[in-house]
């Protein structure tokens, strides 16, 4: 199932480190099609090291669109903010998901897919499969 | 129903970057698209399957296309695992 008609599944790459959070951006950047938006929300208000569940909000409603937004965490309080943040946006309930992923591969991942115009759960579940990818041969 | 086998030129092989323009191409026809490494078929529209193949410059792959538009979509894939760049 595609998404009609062009809207794409957006992604907010959620680090404790603001800089390795624009780092993934920037990474994904190279490889994902041009109307597919991935925006970071990393680190504290203080540029300190950590989440803050009002970065992550406000980034969720810049990248809004009707195909969705999918959230990618580095580790644990991360996706307590991520989560706190996807409460915080009612009117958005079921269009915010948060994957279970590794952040970079499965970033990587959901840019292409979401740049294919797949639904946000074919986007999310393509992220999830990451865990799974054996990156090196044999 | 056309099979072809051939060797991956690309420089980095099919993965990363390469992988994913290549699912995006893929994406441009209607026809069903496999890629076969050895035992393991997958799905060339998704970048999990391709990316899961693992297949380094010099590899050789098989690509299975099957659809209306199945001989230009094994042209255009043959071209671009081909390139040398």
């Amino acid at each position: 199932m595609k998404v009609m008609p062009m809207a794409k599944v957006s992604i907010v790459v959620i680090s404790h480190s603001k800089q390795l959070a624009e780092g993934i951006v920037e990474l994904v950047s190279q490889t994902k099609q041009k109307d597919v938006i991935v925006a970071a929300a990393g680190g504290t208000e203080e540029e300190e090291i950590g989440t803050s569940v009002d970065i992550i909000t406000k980034t969720i409603n810049e990248v809004y669109n009707e195909a969705g937004v999918l959230l990618l965490f580095d580790l644990g309080s991360a996706f307590m903010n991520a989560e706190l943040a996807a409460e915080m946006l009612p009117d958005m309930e079921g269009s915010v998901q948060i994957a279970d992923a590794p952040i970079v591969e499965g970033t990587y991942i959901a840019a292409v897919e979401a740049g294919l115009g797949y639904s946000l759960e074919e986007v999310k579940n393509a992220a999830e499969k990451a865990k799974t990818w054996k990156k090196m041969d044999g | 129903m056309i099979e072809n086998t051939v060797e991956v030129k690309l420089k980095t092989g099919l993965q990363a970057r390469p992988a994913a323009l290549f699912v995006q191409e893929a994406n441009r026809f209607q026809s069903n698209i496999h890629l076969q490494k050895d035992d393991k078929k997958v799905n060339a529209k998704s970048i999990m399957g391709v990316m899961s193949l693992a297949v380094r410059n010099g590899g050789t792959l098989q690509i299975i296309t099957e659809g209306t538009d199945e001989e230009e979509a094994m042209q255009a894939l043959t071209d671009y695992v081909e390139k040398e760049e």
